[in-house]
């Protein structure tokens, strides 16, 4: 049975595995024990003591808080239920007008902005850019996911909901 | 055990398909099959036969390639085989365009819900063809041919093969017909015809593709390697059929369609986390006013694809297109059977590359395809000649709501930002030998891919409804059109910024030669909004979006002169290098063709899109963006602006890259404020409906067609119960 340790998880997490072994894991049976080691390597480098119960995204984890299941940037900062869109308690810029949508797409290369926004959402701790939405204007944010965290633990990993 | 239908003793193909439908929705198991008992009693020759078939498709398809005088099989590979059982669902299929398998089901199930059986007949030898999409296909240039396998004078199954036609005679020249705006436009259709008995092509239908099409060579030589593609792979079932014994051949494969099922619910508990997903992507579409468009088409479309996608406890899958669009007078809609065709080329990337790639997958999944959206018109006159425009940016979205799946499970090395549209141009009019000519230019088969979790995207070579991306030799091309080239670069900042950057698209830019006459449209072609997205912080790639083309540019006057000539479109993003070193005046237009017609000593310049980048852009490598830089994928000034690292001739600065890199993050508190701030602000332009016409008939007409978003788009931006847009005038 195919399985990895936490090192090289460690390193395909942080896209520093070599592409040899990559390629190997890419096109090799999948480990039935990823989950674990990567919640294993995810827990040991953040600086607080919630328990991680999922990662969705870069930064972003549904953790076991203390008034129950919260999202948490790895800075520490909490967005609260994990029910409720983590997006409507971060930070936001827009880049609403030809002027800052062309800092990032210049001349020809820009949207329109009476077409299309670009919505940036900052982590309120670290200021980190987790999410870009191209929209139109008056789009509403997106819920990227809502995960069925029960059924996942209990039918899928066989074991209670820590 | 195996359920069979008690109802009939000698069951038409018709009964066979009904009680087929029934015993699944009764058991849940593709033919009532339970347990895979041939399986379980001898692996090593079940598997055994299940390679064999897929080496005589994969072969067969090879095959076909090398008697294909058309450069979209020969050269970049537009073409598939596969088998199907007699109901018509597909065993196993070669590489190449294998959006078409369950495209081809579709057709082959329509001619038996039709009693095809009865008329015109089903016989050994027999070569049925289809491009009509809303019997199956995606779109017309989409040709599928199929051939029934007999033994013994029992049908026991059937064989595809499909090619991407260059040419179609449309209203357009080329294969994918930009302008079409109904059916009757959209060229020659072959609608689930009998075009071949006793092995041999009909030669009316041939006569009939030559006096219809504008290059009949491509089609009718690509009908001629498809049948030889379906002979081989009947003539080697037959074989192997002998080998095994004719009960066991049936048995093997309904298990190696019910296996695949199985695989599909198990790869998605294996990969992906139950749960609701959601992704959107947008495509703009702009002819209002434009020379040339016809009457009906004469407006502005803003499309919404907002998905859901749900993941059961089981491991279904089920994805929703709710809140999406009207179709519309373009070539954009598509039909159920092309929608059935994005999902499946998707999955077998992502979930079933390693095991039985088959229909099982297809019947793990379910589809919610919104009555008269662009993705079910259910109105047989609408024209689909470029539906990829829609639906190829709808499964970018589908691979990115799956890798949210797969990221949460650890399975980073499977994340990807998705697939993007990839402009492609259709053209016609005089060639440079003296007569008239249609290609669809397949270059397009190789833009940059989005980013992955953990590694830059693919540049110049991914398109998601080909994973054998390729973008031809040049050469090749030059002989087919009345164009040569200048040059074929990377366009650099094409990629959408990230920790990892999406793969670049490329351009090529063309000197027409010896031909009066010109026309040029471009389909997959968004204009004014990006059609695909980033990822966990990474921004989309900026979409193409304009045509740049100079008329009488003097090049041969240039060069003797020893003038600078243009290669590209160049670096400078406000200035084509066109308009700098060319004589003549650049035009630039946006929509999905060329106004004028081009003709000898004028210039075509024309991008392929790249993808969405992944993460945020300031954790990216500083010692990447030198190597892009270096390499021509990003420009200097464009890195250090969005990703803060500051490049020194081939050097990274580090000094410099720290205080841009705060430079940034301070910006980022100065101009950002707390969403529910941001959200009280837009309330009130809503409610003004302070909206561009387009974006706002965007929002009414989503609202009409979908109860949920209305009241979700009420919701959000706390608005009356009875809020909604006015149409626009009709024109």
């Amino acid at each position: 049975m195919t399985s990895y340790d936490t090192h090289a998880i460690g390193d395909l997490i942080d896209g520093t595995l070599p592409w040899p072994a990559t390629k190997q894991m890419m096109s090799g049976y999948k480990d039935d024990t990823r989950f674990e080691t990567y919640l294993e390597v995810l827990q040991q480098r953040v600086a607080w003591p919630e328990q991680i119960l999922l990662p969705i995204g870069e930064h972003l984890y549904i953790v076991k808080g203390a008034e129950g299941r919260v999202v948490k940037c790895d800075c520490g900062h909490e967005f609260g239920d994990y029910r409720e869109n983590w997006k409507l308690q971060a930070r936001i810029r827009v880049r609403d007008d030809q002027e800052s949508i062309e800092e990032i797409y210049p001349g020809r290369y820009a949207c329109d902005a009476s077409w299309m926004e670009l919505r940036e959402f900052l982590c309120p701790g670290c200021l980190t850019l987790l999410e870009v939405e191209a929209a139109p204007p008056g789009f509403p944010v997106v819920f990227d996911f809502l995960p069925d965290i029960e059924a996942f633990y209990q039918d899928w990993l066989g074991r209670p909901v820590p | 055990m195996t359920l069979t239908d008690p109802t009939t003793e000698n069951p038409t193909l018709h009964d066979r398909l009904l009680a087929g439908d029934r015993i699944f929705a009764e058991t849940g198991n593709y033919a009532g099959i339970d347990t895979l008992e041939l399986r379980e009693d001898d692996p090593i020759k079940y598997e055994s036969l299940h390679v064999k078939l897929r080496s005589i498709v994969v072969n067969a398809r090879d095959m076909a390639r090398r008697i294909s005088a058309s450069p979209g099989v020969r050269e970049v590979g537009e073409s598939v085989v596969a088998l199907f059982t007699p109901e018509g669902d597909a065993i196993a299929l070669s590489t190449g365009i294998m959006v078409h398998v369950h495209t081809a089901s579709r057709f082959i199930k329509w001619m038996i819900q039709n009693d095809y059986e009865e008329s015109p007949g089903i016989r050994h030898g027999d070569i049925f063809a289809n491009n009509d999409a809303f019997i199956g296909t995606v779109q017309a240039p989409d040709v599928i041919d199929v051939t029934p396998i007999f033994h013994e004078g029992e049908l026991i199954g059937w064989v595809a093969a499909v090619c991407h036609e260059l040419e179609v005679g449309g209203i357009t020249p080329g294969g994918d017909v930009a302008l079409a705006q109904e059916r009757y436009t959209e060229g020659l259709f072959v609608c689930a015809e009998k075009v071949g008995e006793n092995d041999e092509l009909r030669r009316d239908y041939l006569i009939r593709l030559e006096r219809n099409l504008r290059m009949p060579i491509y089609w009718v030589l690509d009908e001629k390697a498809k049948v030889a593609a379906c002979l081989e792979v009947r003539d080697q079932v037959l074989d192997l059929v002998d080998q095994v014994g004719v009960d066991y051949y049936k048995q093997a494969t309904k298990e190696f369609i019910e296996e695949g099922r199985r695989g599909q619910l198990s790869r998605m508990r294996q990969l992906t986390v139950p749960g609701r997903y959601r992704g959107h992507t947008f495509f703009g579409h702009v002819t209002e006013g434009k020379n040339g468009v016809l009457p009906l088409g004469n407006k502005n479309w803003l499309y919404a694809i907002p998905m859901e996608m749900e993941v059961s406890a089981e491991g279904k899958l089920s994805i929703d297109f709710d809140g999406t669009n009207s179709w519309g007078y373009h070539s954009m809609n598509c039909t159920p059977a092309g929608m059935d065709g994005g999902m499946f080329v998707t999955l077998t990337q992502h979930m079933n590359y390693d095991g039985k790639v088959n229909d099982g997958a297809w019947l793990a999944t379910e589809l919610n395809l919104p009555s008269g959206t662009w993705t079910n018109p259910e109105r047989e006159t609408v024209a689909t000649a470029t539906s990829w425009a829609l639906l190829l940016p709808a499964y970018g979205v589908f691979q990115r709501m799956l890798s949210r799946g797969f990221l949460a499970r650890g399975f980073k090395e499977e994340v990807f930002v998705g697939q993007v549209n990839s402009p492609m141009i259709e053209m016609g009019g005089e060639s440079q030998y003296g007569g008239q000519f249609g290609i669809a230019l397949f270059e397009c088969a190789a833009a940059g891919s989005g980013a992955l979790g953990i590694k830059d995207g693919l540049d110049t070579s991914y398109v998601g409804w080909n994973p054998e991306s390729d973008m031809g030799n040049m050469e090749v091309w030059e002989q087919d059109m009345p164009m040569v080239y200048l040059g074929r670069s990377i366009s650099p900042n094409s990629g959408g910024f990230g920790r990892y950057r999406g793969g670049c698209g490329f351009e090529s830019l063309w000197l027409v030669n010896n031909s009066s006459q010109l026309i040029a449209a471009t389909s997959e072609h968004s204009s004014r909004v990006f059609d695909n997205a980033g990822m966990c912080g990474g921004y989309p790639a900026p979409t193409v979006q304009l045509h740049h083309s100079t008329h009488e540019a003097g090049i041969p006057e240039r060069a003797a002169e020893r003038k600078p000539l243009p290669h590209s479109l160049g670096s400078d993003p406000h200035e084509s290098d066109l308009a700098k070193f060319a004589d003549g005046t650049t035009h630039v237009e946006e929509g999905p063709y060329l106004a004028t017609p081009l003709r000898h000593g004028d210039l075509f310049a024309h991008s392929y899109n790249g993808g969405g980048g992944y993460g945020d852009p300031l954790e990216r490598d500083p010692g990447a963006v030198a190597r892009d830089v270096a390499n021509g994928y990003v420009t200097a000034d464009v890195a250090a602006a969005v990703t803060g690292v500051v490049i020194e001739g081939t050097e990274v600065d580090e000094e410099a890259t720290r205080s841009r890199r705060e430079g940034i993050v301070r910006s980022r508190r100065e101009n950002s404020v707390p969403v529910s701030e941001w959200i009280k602000q837009q309330s009130q332009r809503i409610r003004r409906k302070d909206l561009a016409p387009e974006v706002a008939e965007m929002y009414r007409d989503s609202m009409s067609l979908s109860r949920r978003f209305a009241a979700e788009f009420r919701e959000f931006w706390q608005l009356p119960d009875d809020f909604s847009f006015e149409a626009r005038p009709a024109r």
